[in-house]
């Protein structure tokens, strides 16, 4: 069965039937712990009234054992209790990761344009988890409902006065602490805003201590920092004189309210209308009785925030991913042509691109490899007439940002397929990349393990190793040195030998390898030939690959 | 290149709780005083609810049972309203420590020897800020207070069960023993577990941004089953950790719950034996009783936050870590004495690793300009860091005017030599303030106009709200070291980052910033050498060769045989 998006409110039904066995399970131990919390002060009550006031030893000894019996059980049904509903929270949790994670896949290139990264991380970090509480509704919200009734029943064979007023009496408190319940939660909220805005302030300045540590300038920060302190402390003191209020209600009204109940039970008693286990059972029963309505009200706050969870899950789960289908692509390499630029790549050459905006370059590869909307052709076809996939299997773009993911230097570069020896140990060469490490060396997501240079080479060494047909790479060397910049250029050709490759660069070793250099200007090609030619006969393209130290060349 | 932090031992931990406590000592006195009065007034119920009792099994009137009825109700309330002074203070002494814990952990950070901020990893000094001095803050806050007042609730819960009934206090007691080997046993577990389940979730929230991020490249590789399978297994993982953890509880809540039952039924059937000899009244009976279940509720708070107070003990001994860091030891004496920047014999080591510089020698002349060129790994960064002094050499010297620089006061250093790398961070404040020196506005719009930076007119501009292009950023970079005005500058691949168009505008500003200065320059591009006075050629930790670009040419070593694979002739 697919996952129901119509929206949050259904998304979460569509969960909690899923996992209907959990479910009933949690409905099920939680609502048989609370009948034996209820049953504790009845059975204590008759092993004072059958077994201590009589003086009967014998019924005193059964009827504490029957407590021992209950008390143990309680326990066990408790944790029973405690581990379906942690299972249920969890399998939910769980289960809208994954779909989050399979939708985020099918997404691909399209994601970034829909949604921020940032919106699918919060909800990786907490929506998730929220999601997953909210079916403490289905599982112990059920089973207070039933605790409620259960005491209703046993109460009111005791004393129908008492039930009435019991019963009553405990929603009353409930609602009573609820709005202020609500209020410092929204303060609460406001506190970890402005808490985590000083842990941002303290980031910062804890990633500038190289700098401050050069040029000074701490105090200034340390002031800075303190006074935002102050701040998030005298709000903190704001929200601890209204939670503190929460704490002593919570805890205190229902004990206010036992001394009220007590005070009818006793007048009963001392009426004889009620016995001395009696009294202490309808003790028991108020005291027991605020659990499941607590559990209640926190039910209603679950479901609350779930709704908004879910809301951002059901969002993301209906962005449309892109078309993919098309006509077949060509059935041998064939010419890339960008209309917009003029830039042509012909199958089997190195082609440079030479342009002093780096992002004019950049866009004239994301056409010529089907991102985004493009007028390029593919051996005079429409690129974007033929099916994704297979544009995607045999033109790849290598971005000069493209994400490093973490996994064993060897899995990076080989990327989909399984390692290779000797195409990694040919790749990791040819991309001057041996000083990264060992092929099981761990890269961390994003290679922040990583310098800048290393990084960028083993984004090359893993385009060159999928040997596709027509290798399109952005500034494949602007990070390295000059002496690494010189090795790779001179291993490129040899690595693509009998492949297409544009590369944008503005890098002379780079250029002078290519068969053919576009430069580009304002975006369209203004000059073509060899690194040498162009050298000779265009003064732009000579200012922007020959860059002097400190000042323009004469 | 990493060291690591030091954590902070128990006597450390135990001695810096004190200071904190003594800092604010009389709130700790009336938030002690607060709560035992609150929980006295909790005692009052169910003693008085005894008396009820015996009063209805003796007969007594209606009007006995009425006024103390009304004591219990005025125990009930009086117990509210101290429970919620007490809570207040709490709450207040528990901020209050939180921010003096937070404010000194950024002092001490700031104070950290350069030496040591510049290789302790990255993330683990800014994870002690953030996760550490929250998670001590969030207990302080939240939990401690109601922990405080469990505690108190709950030792005077025992004495007044004693004074009731000796025996049946002691044997209730005994009841509970068996909660402490219980917790010993739970404790000694759960903090690994929790930290295995937080990593969990952690990798879990990184593999979800890092495909969604990534999500271009993954479609670009085809790398979609691959990350299917990370997440999945991330996911699994998750589940894997989350289950342990209840494993754990499941063994831990069932064994405490079961002690909450023993002292009942040791207390009904010693209390029995007591009553039928006539040596208690039931009142009395039923008073340990239901004292003994209030424990209940104090016990509750504490077993339920006990993980979280084990964790952040340990989060509070990571903060408190940074004190145990030794301080820098030596400082300069005098002021250097002339501009000239000498390297002498001097080895360098990361750690215990093998030297990566041996025996360099190196004179840089006040006013020249020294290109080091040389591969990756060849030690040429970590020679640079050595003449910024933010290391000191393991063996030799490096001086300015014959002052070691790595013993130059940071105001000192900083008219001396500044390391411009391609690392420039931006803090989140006023433009002003990221210029780091107190100046008139005219010398800092001076400065910036200096370096080119005509989008800085505004210098009250939040640059954490509107954040600076990478060229600005550079521009910002090299308006600083304007501003600092030292007579040496250490350029570190500074521009390597930009892109052509922003570097050559940033070279200009260079060109503006280092008029009339010494400059050392670790040479990306081979142009930068051949416009340099002198080039220093670098290798495995040496400088293998040394003099200016035509005498280097001429010498036809390796610095020639490179210039010319760059230059393809």
């Amino acid at each position: 069965m697919s996952v129901d998006i119509r929206g949050p409110a259904r998304y979460l039904w569509w969960l909690a039937r899923q996992l209907k066995g959990r479910v009933l399970l949690g409905a099920m131990f939680g609502s048989l712990w609370f009948a034996s919390l209820a049953l504790t002060p009845y059975l204590l009550s008759q092993a004072i009234d059958r077994g201590l006031g009589p003086r009967r030893p014998v019924a005193l000894l059964a009827w504490t054992a029957a407590v021992l019996l209950i008390g143990l059980s309680s326990a066990g049904l408790g944790i029973m209790r405690h581990r379906s509903m942690t299972k249920l929270r969890l399998a939910a949790a769980l289960r809208t990761a994954d779909a989050v994670l399979r939708h985020a896949i099918r997404l691909g290139a399209a994601l970034p344009r829909r949604v921020t990264s940032g919106e699918v991380v919060t909800i990786g970090i907490a929506d998730v988890w929220t999601i997953g509480r909210a079916m403490n509704v289905v599982g112990v919200g059920v089973a207070s409902v039933l605790a409620y009734a259960v005491v209703a029943v046993l109460l009111f064979r005791t004393s129908p006065l008492l039930a009435v007023v019991v019963l009553a009496g405990v929603p009353v408190l409930a609602l009573a602490v609820g709005p202020l319940l609500v209020r410092v939660q929204a303060a609460g909220a406001r506190y970890r805003r402005r808490q985590g805005a000083l842990a941002a302030q303290l980031v910062d300045v804890l990633t500038g201590l190289r700098i401050l540590n050069g040029l000074g300038g701490k105090e200034g920060h340390l002031a800075r920092y303190r006074s935002s302190s102050a701040g998030l402390r005298d709000l903190g003191y704001r929200v601890g004189r209204a939670s503190s209020w929460v704490g002593a209600l919570g805890e205190g009204l229902p004990g206010v309210f036992l001394a009220v109940v007590i005070w009818l039970a006793a007048r009963q008693a001392a009426a004889g209308e009620l016995t001395t286990g009696e009294l202490i059972a309808v003790y028991g029963y108020t005291a027991m009785l605020v659990i499941p309505v607590n559990v209640m009200i926190f039910c209603g706050f679950d479901v609350t925030r779930g709704l908004v969870a879910a809301r951002h899950v059901v969002a993301f789960l209906r962005l449309p991913p892109d078309e993919v289908a098309g006509r077949p692509a060509p059935d041998r390499p064939a010419v890339l042509h960008d209309p917009v630029s003029g830039v042509s790549a012909e199958p089997g050459r190195l082609t440079a691109l030479a342009s002093a905006r780096p992002a004019d370059a950049a866009a004239v590869l994301e056409r010529l490899g089907r991102y985004g909307p493009t007028d390029a052709t593919w051996g005079g076809v429409r690129l974007d007439s033929i099916a994704r996939d297979e544009v995607r299997s045999r033109i790849l773009v290598a971005e000069h940002e493209a994400d490093l993911f973490a996994d064993p230097l060897r899995d990076v570069v080989a990327g989909r397929d399984t390692p290779e020896q000797e195409r990694f140990r040919a790749a990791i060469e040819a991309a001057a990349a041996r000083d990264v490490g060992e092929p099981d060396h761990p890269v961390e997501w994003g290679g922040r393990n990583l310098s800048g240079g290393q990084r960028q080479r083993v984004r090359l060494a893993r385009a060159l190793y999928q040997q596709a047909e027509m290798l399109l790479a952005a500034e494949p060397t602007s990070a390295v040195d000059a002496h690494t910049e010189a090795a790779i250029a001179g291993r490129l050709r040899a690595a693509r030998a009998a492949r297409g490759t544009v590369v944008a660069t503005t890098s002379p070793a780079l250029l002078d390898r290519a068969d053919v250099v576009h430069y580009l200007v304002d975006g369209r090609v203004a000059a073509t030939g060899s690194h040498r030619d162009l050298l000779r006969t265009a003064p732009g393209y000579v200012r922007l690959v020959a860059r002097v130290f400190g000042e323009d060349p004469a | 290149m990493s060291a690591v932090l030091p954590i902070a031992d128990r006597r450390l931990v135990v001695r810096a709780a004190r200071r904190l406590l003594a800092a604010d000592r009389r709130t700790v006195v009336l938030m002690l005083v607060l709560n035992a009065l609150a929980a006295l007034a909790g005692l009052g119920g169910p003693w008085l609810l005894g008396r009820i009792i015996d009063t209805v099994t003796g007969g007594h009137g209606a009007g006995r049972v009425d006024r103390l009825a009304l004591a219990v109700l005025a125990c009930a309330v009086a117990q509210m309203l101290l429970s919620r002074y007490a809570l207040t203070v709490g709450y207040r002494f528990g901020e209050r420590t939180a921010a003096r814990i937070r404010e000194e952990f950024l002092r001490r950070s700031l104070d950290l020897p350069a030496a040591v901020a510049e290789r302790v990893p990255a993330g683990d000094l800014t994870a002690r800020g953030t996760t550490d001095v929250d998670a001590v803050a969030t207990t302080l806050r939240d939990s401690l207070p109601v922990v405080f007042i469990s505690v108190v609730q709950m030792l005077l819960i025992v004495v007044a069960v004693v004074v009731v009934s000796p025996p049946l206090g002691v044997a209730g007691l005994l009841g509970f023993s068996g909660i402490w080997f219980v917790t010993r046993w739970y404790l000694r577990r759960a903090r690994a577990a929790y930290l295995r389940e937080g990593a969990a979730n952690s990798v879990m929230a990184d593999e979800l941004a890092a495909t969604t991020t990534g999500a271009r490249t993954i479609e670009a590789f085809d790398l979609r089953e691959r990350r299917l399978t990370r997440g999945h297994a991330a996911i699994a993982e998750t589940r894997r950790t989350r289950l342990a953890t209840l494993g754990l509880r499941s063994v831990f809540f069932p064994l405490v719950e079961m002690s909450y039952v023993l002292p009942v039924v040791l207390v009904l059937l010693i209390g029995g034996r007591l009553y039928f000899a006539g040596s208690v009244t039931l009142g009395t009976v039923a008073a340990a009783l239901l004292y003994l279940r209030q424990l209940v509720g104090p016990l509750d708070n504490i077993m339920l936050t006990i993980e979280q107070l084990q964790s952040s003990a340990a989060s509070f001994a990571r903060v408190e870590g940074l004190a145990a860091v030794p301080a820098d030891g030596t400082r300069a004496i005098r002021a250097p004495d002339g501009d000239r920047i000498e390297v002498r014999a001097v080895r360098y080591a990361y750690e215990s690793g093998p030297d990566v510089l041996h025996d360099v020698d190196l004179t840089v002349r006040p006013g020249e300009r020294l290109a080091i060129v040389g591969l990756s790994g060849a030690g040429k960064s970590t020679l640079a860091r050595l003449i910024a002094g933010v290391d000191r050499p393991d063996a030799g010297s490096v001086t300015v005017g014959g002052v070691p620089i790595a013993d130059l006061p940071p105001d000192e250093l900083r008219r001396q030599v500044v390391l411009v790398t391609q690392e420039h961070h931006v803090f989140r404040e006023s433009l002003r303030e990221n210029l780091m020196v107190a100046a008139p506005d005219d010398v800092l719009r001076r400065a910036l106009k200096s370096v080119g930076a005509d989008w800085a007119d505004d210098l009250d501009r939040d640059l954490g709200e509107d954040p600076p292009s990478g060229g600005e950023a550079q521009q910002l970079a090299l308006a600083r070291v304007v501003l600092a005005d030292p007579h040496t500058v250490i350029l570190d691949e500074a521009t390597a980052l930009l892109d052509p168009t922003a570097a050559r505008s940033a070279e200009r500003a260079l060109a503006a910033v280092l008029h009339d200065r010494t400059v050392i320059a670790i040479a990306h591009r081979l142009e930068t050498s051949h416009d340099a006075d002198r080039v220093a050629v670098m290798d495995g930790g040496r400088i293998i060769e040394l003099g200016s670009h035509d005498e280097l040419l001429e010498a036809d070593g390796p610095y020639a045989a490179l210039w010319r694979t760059w230059h393809g002739t």
